[in-house]
């Protein structure tokens, strides 16, 4: 068990983190997710112990390593950059941490042939990082940090110095590995679906403070704000503003614009603006070739077709169709959109 | 920014601790030079006996001229060199790429001496020539000093050109050519622009490398008062040293060089964004004429810089007698005298560079780890004294040391320490800058990496990044080495009886007009030079040059 209460941390007299609290449970890989300048690294950086606390407390179980060195806490750590030994072999760069820690020597051996082995590197032990892939050092690296069986282990963004076919590769030995070990994981990534693929519970950051904190699945379903409803999958954000409150509940009707659309409140709602949540491909286009709304472009995509779509002369809206036929609509038509009722939103801000 | 648990960390004593240092031997020094110029003697504080004498004037005027010559004439040699080395491949070019070490393999004193030895009062040619019957000027002289000083500096001016053409960008030229120029008018309009700021600064360099020049100046400038010479002199006179004019004379160049580096930054600084880094043009391989032409032309520049070093081989096996050198007979003689009657020179050489080595590679590591990658409150202020030294002459910096650590709480005069002190103050800027460029280029995350599988900061610096510092750490021990053993003009100020290095003996050898036996001094000076050169560049395959 992680736990953060009430979390500060500057770099130099700026704060970037304020008041954060978290707990992640024993064997989670918990991803922090965000733009970059969110302050996921530095969160990752305080937990590693790379930066001072400025004050609040973490927690490795009932310890409080809030003051307690980087090299004291038993972490493993994976980088963006690999950060091998350049001078060192494969075999060395793993066996470092054990060494580090006076394991004897044929243990070692062991050990490390056994986690090479792992992640498919058991024929290259005397080969220097230059003489190896990028995906092939990640995996080094990987490594390296399970071999030590880290209390916690910290990944900064390790996949996105590799091309996309490699990326995905080695994102299934991170999550064959760790799930395998069960080994408590901070993932700190700026791409949803890496975040959506890997994790069991997603922290997604905003300017120093977690905006929100679930499963993948609800983080998706569930966005609390327009924030990760946009950075999470992306979604038509659409403006309204509400004459009465809005208690919480299913199948609201409210207008958005000339249309009367019935969605979810997963929260109550004051008067003033709020803006309705709806991914594309949960609104349809409907049988009705009198509709307010007009076809402006359509891009064919395969297995689903993307229509842009204007409502009035303001709104405009993301729709995805798949199905049969996804591709039936030209551009100019009138069509009438209907929103899946249970996933189209409505929240505060 | 690794590691920064607490303000008061191990690094941040580290830094305090090293700038103690500096303020000992470096910034103390400086301001008793500063300060006692400014102190009176009959009445008159130095800056005023300065500027009412001609004789000091003088000197100031004759450096300031015999530093633009000399950079004019670097500037022509070194420019038309780098352009053809850079675009042309022609008969004999290979030659060209070992230029650069020719200013590190011969020590200014040798070159001076040896280009006596050929053109001096008794020189080889001067007595060939005066036999069919023409009289050259004499060497000693503006003549003699920026001949030797040119041959010396061009060099710096080559390579600063060659590093700015070959980043420029070649396509540029070929878009202005399509715009309807001729190609010569192009390279004027399009290529001169860019690269000058390279050239002018390596020619600002050139310039303060002339202007605090003792060896040569020294040596061959005895009817050209210079700054360099008469603050020595000032020192050295035998009404026992004038502190107050010596502190003023060095103030002087302590101003001239600041003022002239400044401007060199400056342009620096401009020219970092001017210059269009793409790929280099291909050079054309020329033939016939314009090929032999070049061939002949770039093989007499790398002849004349390469004869000091045929020249001491020959004297120091030739047969003298006296300031008298018989040419064409060869003896042993004068190496047995040096190895068997007085090797002092030489184990005190390879004693106090060694230790200076030692000590300046361990300061510089520190230091520019320190500067790149533990920024702290303190660091912007080492990085600054650490370049200090680059606005010092060892003229000043040894005068500095004399004065400061001559009486009071720590005496060093008449110590072999004090010789090591200045070894390390003047070699600083050139460790610490080369050191700090391999670890710009190293990710901080190497060294994370280590503490985070548990190894604690000082340890993990030893363990991952100084195994990878090493290779440049060896190169600039090796430069530091082969500058030091050479270095004559602060040595030649703090030295005491019995603690003469090779530079020494060798400057006064030549003073006593002992030519064969300064050659065979120079011959083991440069054999100390060039054996770990050699050595690390074809068994260890150290790039010397990676990091200029």
């Amino acid at each position: 068990m992680i736990e953060i209460e009430e979390l500060a941390v500057a770099y130099g007299r700026t704060r970037v983190i304020e008041d954060l609290s978290l707990s992640i449970g024993n064997g989670q890989f918990f991803t922090l997710l965000g733009p970059s300048g969110c302050g996921k690294t530095t969160l990752l950086r305080a937990l590693a112990g790379f930066l001072p606390v400025v004050s609040g407390r973490i927690l490795f179980g009932e310890k409080d390593v809030s003051r307690t060195p980087a090299h004291q806490r038993d972490i493993g750590m994976v980088f963006q950059d690999y950060a091998l030994f350049p001078d060192k072999t494969v075999f060395d760069n793993v066996a470092y941490g054990l060494r580090a820690r006076r394991v004897p020597e044929d243990s070692v051996k062991v050990r490390v042939g056994e986690h090479l082995e792992r992640v498919g590197l058991a024929a290259f032990p005397d080969r220097r990082p230059a003489e190896l892939s990028g995906g092939q050092r990640q995996r080094v690296a990987l490594a390296r940090a399970l071999v030590i069986r880290p209390t916690l282990l910290l990944m900064d963004e390790p996949l996105s110095n590799l091309d996309a076919k490699l990326r995905v590769q080695v994102r299934e030995t991170i999550s064959d590995l760790q799930r395998e070990a069960g080994i408590t994981t901070v993932f700190v990534t700026h791409d949803q679906e890496e975040a959506l693929a890997m994790s069991d519970m997603i922290g997604l950051m905003k300017l120093g403070k977690l905006e929100q904190v679930g499963a993948p699945v609800d983080i998706y379903r569930w966005p609390v704000s327009t924030y990760v409803a946009d950075f999470v999958g992306g979604a038509n954000i659409l403006p309204v503003d509400l004459v009465d409150p809005l208690d919480e509940g299913t199948a609201k009707s409210l207008s958005l614009g000339s249309l009367r659309i019935t969605a979810t409140v997963p929260r109550p709602l004051a008067p003033g603006r709020a803006f309705v949540i709806a991914r594309p491909e949960d609104i349809a286009i409907g049988p009705s070739q009198s509709g307010s709304a007009r076809i402006m472009s359509r891009q064919y995509l395969g297995d689903l077709t993307l229509y842009k779509v204007t409502l009035g002369d303001s709104l405009s809206i993301s729709v995805a169709q798949h199905g049969p036929a996804h591709d039936r609509h030209a551009v100019g038509e009138q069509v009438s959109l209907v929103f899946d009722v249970e996933k189209t939103l409505v929240v505060a801000q | 920014m690794t590691g920064t648990r607490t303000r008061f960390d191990i690094w941040f004593w580290l830094t305090a601790a090293l700038l103690v240092a500096l303020a000992v031997f470096l910034l103390y020094p400086i301001l008793t030079v500063l300060s006692t110029s400014f102190m009176r003697k009959d009445g008159a504080s130095g800056w005023a006996i300065f500027f009412s004498d001609p004789k000091y004037l003088a000197a100031l005027v004759n450096t300031i001229l015999l530093g633009l010559a000399v950079t004019l004439f670097s500037a022509l040699i070194g420019v038309p060199l780098a352009y053809v080395a850079a675009r042309y491949t022609f008969p004999g070019k290979a030659l060209i790429a070992i230029l650069p070490l020719t200013t590190l393999v011969v020590p200014e004193v040798i070159a001076a001496q040896t280009w006596l030895m050929m053109l001096g009062n008794n020189g080889l040619i001067t007595r060939w020539l005066a036999d069919v019957g023409i009289a050259l000027p004499s060497f000693y002289g503006w003549f003699g000093l920026t001949t030797v000083m040119t041959f010396i500096y061009y060099t710096y001016v080559y390579i600063g050109t060659l590093a700015a053409i070959r980043g420029f960008d070649g396509q540029l030229e070929e878009a202005a050519q399509g715009l309807g120029t001729t190609p010569m008018l192009s390279r004027w309009k399009v290529m001169v622009p860019v690269i000058l700021p390279a050239v002018l600064a390596s020619c600002l360099l050139v310039f303060t490398l002339v202007a605090g020049n003792f060896a040569v100046a020294t040596i061959l400038g005895h009817r050209v008062p210079l700054l360099s010479v008469m603050t020595y002199q000032t020192f050295v006179s035998e009404t026992g040293g004038d502190p107050v004019m010596q502190s003023t004379l060095a103030s002087v160049s302590i101003g001239l060089v600041a003022a002239v580096l400044f401007l060199q930054r400056r342009i620096v600084a401009r020219g970092r964004h001017e210059i269009v880094m793409g790929r280099g043009v291909k050079p054309t391989a020329l033939r016939g004429l314009a090929a032999a032409g070049l061939a002949l032309a770039a093989a007499l520049v790398v002849i004349v810089s390469l004869l000091p070093l045929v020249t001491v081989m020959a004297g120091a096996f030739t047969f003298a007698r006296g300031p008298v050198m018989q040419w064409g007979r060869w003896t042993t003689l004068n190496m047995e005298r040096v190895f068997l009657n007085s090797p002092d020179p030489i184990i005190n050489t390879l004693i106090f560079a060694g230790a200076a080595t030692l000590l300046s590679i361990i300061v510089s590591t520190l230091a520019s780890y320190l500067i790149v990658k533990k920024r702290n409150a303190l660091t912007p202020l080492l990085d600054y004294l650490a370049m200090l030294p680059l606005a010092l002459s060892g003229t000043v910096i040894g005068i500095g040391l004399v004065m400061a650590f001559n009486t009071g709480w720590l005496i060093l005069t008449g110590t072999g320490l004090i010789i090591v002190v200045a070894y390390v103050v003047r070699r600083l800027p050139f460790g610490v800058r080369n050191a700090s460029a391999t670890l710009y280029n190293m990710p901080n995350s190497i060294e994370e990496a280590s503490i985070s599988l548990g190894v604690p900061p000082v340890q993990s610096f030893f363990k991952v990044v100084m195994p990878v510092m090493l290779p440049s750490i060896i190169a600039a021990a090796i430069l530091v080495w082969t500058t030091t053993v050479a270095e004559l003009s602060a040595s030649i100020v703090v030295y005491s009886g019995g603690r003469e290095t090779m530079p020494i003996q060798i400057y006064r050898l030549i003073d006593s007009n002992l030519m064969a036996q300064a050659s065979a001094y120079g011959l083991v000076l440069v054999a100390t030079i060039l054996i770990p050169i050699v050595l690390a560049t074809t068994i260890f395959k150290i790039d010397l040059f990676a990091s200029k």
